[in-house]
């Protein structure tokens, strides 16, 4: 039993924050209201100038298992996710073995059960091993809950191989998610082609080689009356082709955009910090700016972080030799919080709606909210207190974030779900 | 004001420059003496880690060095497959382990010579990192400008050929730039970036770029290994729409202007064979003075130092990006 006593609670619906008494008795919220009676052996926590939210649900996250512990396991990454507030993921599959049979999945999946705190979910394939030539077990797949598919880290090249799979699986309900890149206009795939490119010597990767695959993916999937998910977006024109498409309603396009997109230039990466090194790759500030205005729209249905752990060893090499990607797990709600929420550039409606609700009902899973009669999955957080995020802070097994080190402003203080508490300070 | 490494133009000092090419003409001196060497780096080592091959670049520095009595020594990487991040990082190690005083770096990967300079005590030459920078390259091309204009501010350069993959084209024209000399490109449009310097005109046509009235051409390499795609149809058109021609040198002899190319040359194609004799060719002028450059840089680092530990660097980098905004 459980008595939090004036937080201000957030909610997708309402810009405004609620100040309530919340009684969670065995997992679930049994009462919201002012001065609520405290039941005996209840356990009360003073929670006045915290925001209560429900927990957030990350729908792109790389755990590296099976093939990269080394990196990160579902255990270090699902505590990462707890560690910033979150309380479900969806793992990509560019895995070794590659996600794209049922073996393979059940595998994940048992894993998961025994290894992590909470939900851990995951996409399959499009195509075996990622190859972009045959299809991969789809049917199987889904028999065990996969309802995304994507070749995520790859765009599968062929417009007729992703055709037929879109033919095929929206049969079974299942939706794709793409992530969009011409591989023949991206040389290196390390950074943004424009003046940073030329000034570090290093072939870049224009927006255009997004865009076309964007559009290509939106044509095949309303060819095939598929739906379709665009993963982090990271250019203006790749944010007004979704949003023209989207305006037009004949297609189902949903589309997602990462806190680091939103923040960071390819200015940040400055004298080849290889922290800033990710793909699709980081753009320029009238980019960033666009991706803003599309996710205050509603053109990004979602955040997610991409989270993709590197040991300090690979990113130590130079920026040609270092893997592409960064941590969010750890940071993503803080630095939401730090850039957007303190500022006043969005409220906490946005922030529960677009990084907890949506990416629920993308999943088709029912929706976290701090209502009576929800099973408790919610976060407590300090809009005051300070994060530093050192290498001790940090529970993923890699700290490759542009964030180490650094200090920002908010705090999670408390993950609770069902009748377990995940997580306080 | 001594620098331990040599990495890049972009953050040399107008008077750092003016320095290194004074001493630069001091040391040109002493190669028309009997004895053309000096002790002046005695007991030091200078290694050599070229992974990619480069005769000129290469022997230069080797001379360079053995002129002012240093040891030289070829780390042997050109003939391994060793190239990639990762096992440059174990060379550095072993080359820590040595302590050995400079090490001339060439590279295929931008940035690399950087890393290398934060890992090593030694003061580290970057000698071409991929299509990034290559320092002494532009030393010795203003130090060779400066000997036929002593003044060079106002002068012009025109920089012909493949830009985006060149680190010459980077370096030079920053250098020049640096020193008031006025720089603009000329290439086909697969080659010439539209975002590259805004402070350099980009011409895509010879005859409008001549009436831009250089004083200097400087021709680049046309480097057909560095293209992964086809950036020009083929060599004869090249030399046609953007070489030297037969007809275009009795041009550039008529208004008495310089040629320049930093090597080695494709004749045919960057310029006509005729070029070779051309009075104002500037071409070996570029690699006599590549030696006294090359003098004047081992000359001026300073090598040693506390050993910059990756923990140093983090926090440099840090110091860096707590420039977070908004
Ligand atoms: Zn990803």
């Amino acid at each position: 039993m459980l008595l939090l006593q004036n937080a201000r609670i957030a909610s997708e619906n309402s810009p405004v924050l609620v100040e309530s008494d919340v009684l969670i008795i065995e997992g679930i919220i049994q009462e919201i209201g002012t001065s609520l009676a405290i039941p005996e052996g209840a356990r009360v926590i003073d929670a006045r100038g915290r925001v209560l939210m429900p927990g957030m649900f990350d729908a792109h996250v790389h755990f590296r298992a099976p093939g990269f512990e080394n990196k990160e396991t579902i255990t270090t990454g699902s505590e990462a996710a707890i560690n910033g507030g979150i309380t479900g993921v969806v793992m990509m599959p560019n895995t070794r073995p590659a996600l794209d049979s049922a073996t393979a999945i059940a595998t994940v999946l048992e894993n998961a059960k025994h290894r992590a705190r909470i939900p851990v979910y995951t996409s399959g394939c499009v195509t075996k091993n990622r190859e972009g030539e045959e299809l991969a077990e789809i049917e199987g797949m889904h028999r065990l809950g996969v309802i995304m598919l994507t070749d995520d880290g790859d765009t599968t090249a062929d417009p007729a191989v992703l055709l037929r799979a879109m033919q095929y699986a929206t049969e079974f309900g299942m939706f794709f998610a793409s992530h969009c890149e011409v591989p023949e206009l991206a040389g290196p795939r390390a950074l943004n082609e424009g003046v940073m490119s030329y000034r570090l010597g290093i072939k870049g990767s224009p927006a255009c080689a997004e865009e076309i695959i964007i559009d290509r993916d939106i044509r095949l999937a309303r060819a095939a009356g598929a739906h379709v998910h665009i993963q982090h977006v990271s250019s203006k024109m790749g944010m007004e082709t979704i949003r023209w498409w989207k305006s037009r309603g004949d297609v189902k396009v949903t589309a997602e955009v990462a806190p680091h997109h939103l923040l960071f230039t390819d200015e940040h990466i400055g004298d080849y910090d290889t922290n800033y090194k990710m793909n699709p790759p980081l753009r320029t500030q009238a980019d960033c700016d666009a991706l803003l205005e599309g996710l205050k729209e509603g053109v990004f249905d979602l955040i997610a972080t991409d989270h993709a752990p590197h040991t300090p060893f690979e990113k130590a090499q130079d920026f040609i030799s270092a893997p592409n990607g960064i941590t969010g797990l750890d940071t993503a709600l803080v630095s939401l919080h730090h850039f957007f929420v303190e500022p006043g550039k969005f409220g906490w409606d946005l922030v529960v709606k677009r990084y907890s609700a949506e990416p629920r009902r993308l999943m088709g899973l029912p929706v976290a909210a701090i209502e009576v009669g929800q099973e408790a999955n919610c976060v407590l957080f300090d809009t005051e207190a300070e994060t530093t995020f050192t290498k001790e802070f940090m529970k993923s097994k890699s700290q490759n974030t542009p964030f180490i080190d650094q200090t920002l402003q908010g705090r999670v203080d408390m993950v609770i779900l069902g009748t377990e508490i995940l997580l306080e300070r | 004001m001594a620098r331990k490494d040599l990495l890049d133009i972009a953050s040399l000092h107008r008077e750092e420059i003016e320095f290194l090419l004074d001493q630069s003409t001091s040391f040109k001196k002493l190669f028309t003496r009997s004895v053309k060497k000096i002790p002046a780096l005695e007991g030091k080592s200078v290694l050599m880690l070229f992974y990619e091959a480069s005769t000129r670049t290469h022997s230069s520095f080797e001379v360079a060095a053995k002129r002012l009595s240093a040891e030289v020594t070829n780390f042997d990487v050109a003939h391994s497959s060793i190239t990639k991040g990762e096992s440059v990082r174990e060379t550095i190690e072993t080359l820590q382990a040595m302590r050995t005083d400079y090490i001339v770096v060439r590279h295929g990967h931008p940035g690399l010579p950087a890393m290398i300079a934060r890992q090593t005590t030694a003061s580290v030459i970057n000698a071409g990192d991929g299509a990034h920078e290559h320092p002494t390259q532009a030393l010795l091309d203003a130090f060779t400008i400066k000997e036929k204009f002593p003044d060079p501010r106002g002068k012009k350069v025109l920089i012909i050929g493949d830009i985006l993959h060149s680190r010459v084209a980077r370096s030079t024209s920053t250098l020049l730039q640096k020193l008031g000399v006025e720089v603009a490109y000329l290439g086909p449009g697969s080659l010439v970036p539209k975002y590259g310097p805004a402070t350099i005109p980009r011409f895509t046509d010879y005859e409008a770029a001549m009436a831009w009235a250089p004083d200097v051409v400087y021709l680049l390499r046309v480097q057909m290994e560095r293209q992964d795609v086809q950036f020009f149809p083929n060599v004869r058109e090249y030399h046609r729409v953007y070489g030297i021609t037969t007809a275009r040198l009795a041009e550039i002899r008529d208004k008495g202007l310089y040629i320049m190319h930093p090597g080695p040359v494709n004749r045919g194609v960057e310029l006509c064979d005729a070029v070779m004799d051309y009075e104002r060719s500037l071409i070996t002028n570029q690699v006599e003075n590549g030696i006294s450059i090359r003098m004047a840089v081992l000359d001026w680092l300073t090598p040693g130092g506390d050993f910059p530990k990756q923990e140093a660097y983090a926090a440099r980098q840090q110091a860096g990006s707590s420039l977070l905004m908004p």
